[in-house]
């Protein structure tokens, strides 16, 4: 009995002891936990709803010379929707969910309202909090979506989701945009002038604490320690929109017309050194040229002809040759030591002058010179010595990032490549490399009278539209060669156009100055199959009596109609200076582009006249109307109540024209035509004749026209 | 007047010290239930839709039906249950036949019916409905438990629930009524397969975490160690030469070569068993060395079944229980990890009520239901956790007292049938929160969210008290 009593007691003690082992396991876990390994936990736990965040600062804007905004940031908004926040019961949802579904379509092409319907239940079911509705949504659909039903309950209730974001926008498109060139930290990638000039655009990132307050909902701290954003300041840069805009497009059509490879071009401003336009194209498919490398200030090629400036200069400092003296030119073909040199063009001249070798580009006439001037007495340190003069070792110093370093050959450095042939070959703008940029610049001081200008992009750095640094011309050398030498440089490159190999390039409207340049990039190691590949350039600067611009063009592999400097780059350099020529005064809003005023009696134009074509074509281009009664070639306006007629102005062949109303250009055309001697005074309309219309007097009669 | 003396005395006798505490839990379960529905933005002022559209209003409103329940339940005679039992066990058993093609899918079981808001679980009026069955059978003869055959009936009891609940799956309800060997234990079941079954946790737990190799190489040492020490003479020397042995096995896993250590080791412990019997004649260790084998070969089973018959999803449970360290925090160990932060965050005495911004967000999962515990930690700190479990502690030597106190045998049954349900909620529910037990979804009994499970305890609680009452009865 006891036996049984003692074992029941035992297996009630071993129940209880498991009961009390149970309770002290679970109570020491408890104890660690909160206690021994509690700050382990706590701190793991806080870092979950408070944490420091940045605050991202908004980007500056890049303007363009004239203030046109080249890179803004725009706000955008990520829109998010949590279906499940506690104010958003089933019932409520159920009953809402359709006229927000059509809402939501009526809005994004993401979903037609049943998919939108659908997609939105998925949400609630799953559940998603923080379902995404909208990417990128501007600010006028923000402002839409706001107030769909549901969201117009807010963030808390309604769980409307809105973060402000912000992109670059480009509003003139992929107008100079790798110049302009980009920024991303993540990659560490900054590109052109916003990644140069980072520390100014960027702004610097705020930092503040937030903490967590709901799902996917982070309000900040209001703490002390909150450090705000300091937002980008703004470039002013030197690049002009509609020159760039030119640039671009001339440079565009050669490279497709001639199936390069690509190009690139910059246009400076002599005076200054200030970049007005750089473009560059390659080609990214057989059908697509983009702009993805800054090829004007880092691709570095040998030069070719256009450095024959740099080699007659040379021997003009050194005072070896005249231009006039006679050079022998041997029928375009010479030898040096194993390798023959031939003229690009045929020309069966045997014996010309230094200018008319330059102006040709006669390759075997400069080689020629420098290798007896510099080369047979071994003075080729020299002849580069001169190069450096001209800066020509040194790079700009634009400030982009990635100009390339220029490669210009020690004098006799065997080992680095130096061989009997390396000096003749210089002079013609080979065995050395440089970028467009540098070539450009060597041109710019010559057309500056030989002043250097360093070559820059930033004018000003702006905070609120008030400048808090602004950039001054840089001279990088005040003379790179005498007066002398300068004068005679510039002349030679009028006459190339005037002469030589840019002659088809002539215009009668303004005067301009250049030199052609046909590289060929892989001469000496074409294969029996490769085709010889070139690069064709031209550089130079206009007007050329008074430069005001220099610019470079460089077109690379033309593989169709022809591969020459002048053929292939040449024009683009044309287009460019035709266009920016007019341009040079600044641009106004267009006249029809204005908001139209009602056309009353009073501000009608009455009583003008002049050639019917002429007045038809500015009345419509002005948008008036009008009732067309002329049909002979001069026309007058005429005012009747608030309409407006164009009437014929009739012209008697054999008396004095009715000349009143018209503008002088007209007045004089009709006057002249009959034989008279006009008296002008005065400016605008012509307002009084003094020989009455339909007098008929002699010939060389004098007449005196006022104009008001 | 009689009828009246005696219910006087049966109310003189309730048991105020389980009562109160019993009050007291389920007041805790509504105040965090209340707390983590709060949120950020409160609860509606509308009485209609607080009561009918949150979790709270809900929860008061099962409360009030198992208060009424209680009342209704403390009002009927103490020998009905005795009667009724078997009915009440049918009962829930059907009910499980049919919850898998009448009942709601929530999360991936079958384990409720519904209707409209109101849903109900068959698995609680099932351990009701067990224990009092239970209970009944072994009330039915005094030397009950001394046959096999009655063994096997009264494990087969609550064995068939166990398996319907593993249709709908639900593991956690299922392993409750593991809770029924303790009350046989009690009522004389030998000790042994208990200490068996312990054997096979401890083996399985050191497979997964040690691999079978190690765990095997160990025991096999083990055994050798015992060998070793039966020597009388020179005893030193052996052991020396053992220690050498087992430096050398080491050595050999060392520079990987594991199946040649491991025979190795197997080899020298026989030679021991062997020359040990060789020279007393003595087969004493055959038991141990049948034992040995068994652990070997039960160890890389138990492998083998982890690794390649269990899914992916069992397997990943009991990594997170026994490799957390292996597990993703953001994945499979997020809810472990939360539950120990909210917990840890609350530190000594808790953040208060409506301040802990873990159950605020809802940072862990199920956390007015499984996970509530961690409210508690988090709200009212290591005070508040250990004041839950001393609660827990006190109710259940408190029932065993109630259970070896019953003159009637069917209540000490029914007593420790209920003991052995709670211990198995409390142990398991709040050892997982603390990452302590692998996540098996079992509530908190009085204070998780869940009408069922409230009125099932609530049931249990009142049955019990007036069982208890009626002690004098007999």
């Amino acid at each position: 009995m006891t036996t049984i009593k003692n074992e029941v007691l035992i297996r009630v003690y071993v129940v209880t002891l498991l009961l009390v082992l149970a309770a002290l396991a679970v109570f020491s876990r408890a104890f660690v936990i909160s206690i021994s390994e509690g700050k382990k936990w706590r701190d793991l736990g806080d870092q979950q709803f408070v944490k420091l965040m940045p605050i991202e600062p908004l980007r500056g804007n890049i303007f363009a010379s004239d203030g046109s905004i080249l890179a803004t940031s725009l706000p955008f908004y990520e829109i998010r929707f949590d279906p499940l926040t506690s104010n958003i019961t089933e019932s409520l949802f159920a009953q809402k969910v359709d006229s927000l579904s059509m809402c939501l379509a009526s809005i994004s092409d993401k979903f037609d309202a049943k998919g939108w319907k659908d997609y939105l239940w998925k949400a609630r079911k799953e559940p998603i909090r923080g379902v995404l509705i909208m990417e990128k949504a501007t600010q006028e659909q923000y402002e839409r979506m706001k107030m769909f039903p549901l969201f117009r309950l807010g963030k808390y209730k309604g769980g409307f989701i809105a973060s402000q974001k912000s992109f670059r926008s480009h509003p003139f498109g992929t107008l100079a945009l790798r110049t302009l060139g980009y920024v991303n930290p993540e990659d560490s990638k900054y590109v052109g002038l916003e990644g140069y000039y980072n520390n100014y655009v960027g702004g610097e990132q705020g930092e503040e604490m937030m903490h967590k307050v709901g799902r996917d909902l982070w309000l900040p701290m209001n703490d002390l320690k909150q450090v705000d954003p300091r937002n980008g300041d703004d470039l002013l840069t030197t690049l002009d929109v509609n020159i760039q805009d030119i640039t671009q497009e001339a440079l565009l059509k050669s490279i497709d017309y001639h199936n390069a490879d690509g190009g690139c071009a910059i246009v400076m401003e002599v005076k200054t050194g200030a970049i007005k336009a750089i473009s560059n194209f390659r080609r990214i498919g057989k059908d697509t040229l983009g702009e993805i490398y800054n090829d004007a200030i880092n691709k570095r090629t040998e030069p070719g002809s256009t450095l024959k400036l740099a080699s007659i200069m040379a021997m003009l400092e050194d005072d070896y040759v005249n231009l006039e003296d006679t050079v022998d030119v041997n029928y375009g073909k010479t030898r040096f030591f194993d390798r023959i040199l031939e003229d690009a063009e045929k020309h069966g001249m045997k014996l010309t002058t230094v200018r008319h070798a330059f102006e040709m580009s006669s390759n075997v006439g400069i080689s020629r010179l420098v290798q007896r001037f510099y080369g047979e007495n071994k003075k080729a340190e020299k002849f580069i010595a001169h190069l450096r003069d001209f800066n020509l070792d040194k790079k700009t110093g634009i400030d982009l990032e990635g100009e390339s370093d220029p490669e210009i050959k020690e004098a006799y450095n065997a080992k680095k490549e130096w061989s009997g042939i390396t000096l003749p070959w210089m002079s013609i703008g080979y065995e050395m490399t440089l970028t467009p940029l540098q070539v450009l610049t060597f041109y710019n001081a010559v057309a500056n009278d030989g002043m250097m200008m360093k070559p820059y992009l930033l004018s000003e750095v702006q905070r609120l539209g008030e400048p808090i640094k602004t950039f001054k011309p840089v001279v990088i050398k005040r003379r790179i060669a005498s007066k002398k030498t300068i004068t005679m440089a510039k002349s030679l490159l009028e006459g190339v156009v005037l002469n030589g190999t840019a002659k088809d390039l002539r215009t009668s409207k303004f005067s301009f100055a250049g030199k052609t340049g046909t590289a060929q990039v892989n001469y000496g190691k074409l294969g029996p199959d490769d085709k010889k590949e070139y690069q064709a350039s031209f550089a130079g600067y206009f007007p050329a009596e008074n430069p005001v611009y220099s610019c470079i063009v460089v077109v690379y592999n033309p593989k169709q109609y022809g591969f020459y400097g002048a053929i292939c780059a040449g024009p683009v350099f044309r287009e460019i200076a035709d266009k920016a020529f007019t341009l040079k005064t600044e641009l106004h809003d267009c006249i029809n582009k204005r908001e139209k005023m009602p056309m009353k009696g009073p501000m009608l134009p009455s009583g003008d006249a002049g050639m019917a074509y002429d007045i038809d074509f500015l009345l419509d281009k002005l948008n008036f109307r009008y009732y067309k009664q002329a049909k002979k070639e001069f026309a007058a306006l005429k005012v009747s109540g608030d309409s407006l007629k164009l009437t014929d102005r009739n012209i008697d062949v054999n008396a004095v024209p009715n000349v009143v109303g018209m503008r002088l250009k007209d007045a004089l055309h009709l006057l002249e035509n009959r034989g008279l001697k006009v008296g002008v005074n005065g400016y605008g309309v012509v307002r009084r004749q003094s020989i009455p219309a339909g007098a008929r007097v002699a010939a060389g009669a004098y007449i005196a026209i006022a104009l008001e | 007047m009689a009828v009246q003396l005696s219910n006087q005395r049966a109310n003189q006798s309730l048991d105020w010290i389980t009562l109160s505490i019993f009050v007291a839990l389920v007041a805790t379960g509504w105040v965090m239930i209340y707390s983590v529905g709060y949120g950020n933005s409160g609860y509606p002022q509308d009485l209609g839709e607080f009561m009918f559209q949150t979790q709270i209003g809900r929860q008061s409103i099962w409360l009030f039906i198992s208060f009424v329940a209680f009342l209704l339940l403390m009002t009927v005679d103490w020998q009905v249950w005795r009667t009724v039992a078997y009915f009440i066990y049918i009962t829930g058993i059907v009910l499980l036949l049919l919850v898998p093609f009448l009942g709601k899918e929530i999360n991936g079981q079958k384990a409720w019916f519904a209707f409209g808001w109101f849903t109900f679980q068959p698995a609680e009026l099932a351990k009701f409905g067990t224990a009092l069955a239970l209970s009944s059978y072994l009330n039915s003869s005094t030397n009950v438990l001394q046959s096999l055959q009655s063994r096997i009936t009264a494990i087969g009891i609550f064995v068939l629930p166990v398996l319907l609940i593993l249709l709908q799956p639900d593991a956690g309800s299922a392993l409750v009524f593991l809770s029924f060997f303790i009350v046989l234990y009690r009522e004389g079941f030998s000790p042994g397969p208990y200490i068996i079954g312990l054997v096979m946790i401890v083996l399985f737990v050191l497979t997964f975490i040690y691999e079978p190799f190690y765990v095997s190489t160990a025991l096999i040492a083990l055994t050798g160690t015992i060998f070793v020490n039966q020597f009388r003479m020179r005893k030193i020397y052996w052991w020396i030469g053992y220690v050498v042995v087992l430096g050398l096995i080491v050595f050999a896993i060392r520079q990987q070569f594991y199946w040649t250590s491991w025979l190795a080791n197997t080899a020298v412990c026989f030679a021991l068993g062997y020359w040990h019997y060789e020279r007393n004649k003595n087969r004493g260790n055959f038991p141990i060395m049948v034992g040995l084998f068994l652990c070997v070969v039960f160890s890389f089973t138990t492998s083998y079944i982890t690794n390649n018959i269990l899914q992916e999803h069992q397997r990943t449970r009991i990594k997170v229980w026994l490799k957390p360290e292996e597990c993703d925090p953001q994945g499979e160990l997020y809810n472990v990890l939360q539950s120990k932060m909210a917990i840890g965050g609350g530190g000594l005495s808790g953040k208060g009520f409506l301040e802990g911004p873990m159950t605020k967000l809802n940072y862990v999962p199920e956390q007015s239901t499984d996970f509530i515990f961690c409210t508690i930690g988090e709200e009212y700190g290591f005070f508040g956790s250990t004041l839950i479990i001393v609660l827990f502690v006190i109710l259940l030597y408190r029932i065993i007292n109630i259970a070896e106190r019953q003159r009637a045998n069917f209540s000490r049954y029914y007593a420790y049938c209920i003991a052995g349900i709670l211990f198995v909620h409390f142990a398991i529910n709040i050892g997982m929160t603390m990452g302590f037990f692998p996540i098996i979804g079992i509530p908190l009994p009085f204070i998780s969210k869940g009408g069922t499970s409230l009125l099932g305890f609530t049931t249990m609680m009142a049955v019990l008290l007036k069982l208890d009452s009626n002690r004098y009865s007999i």
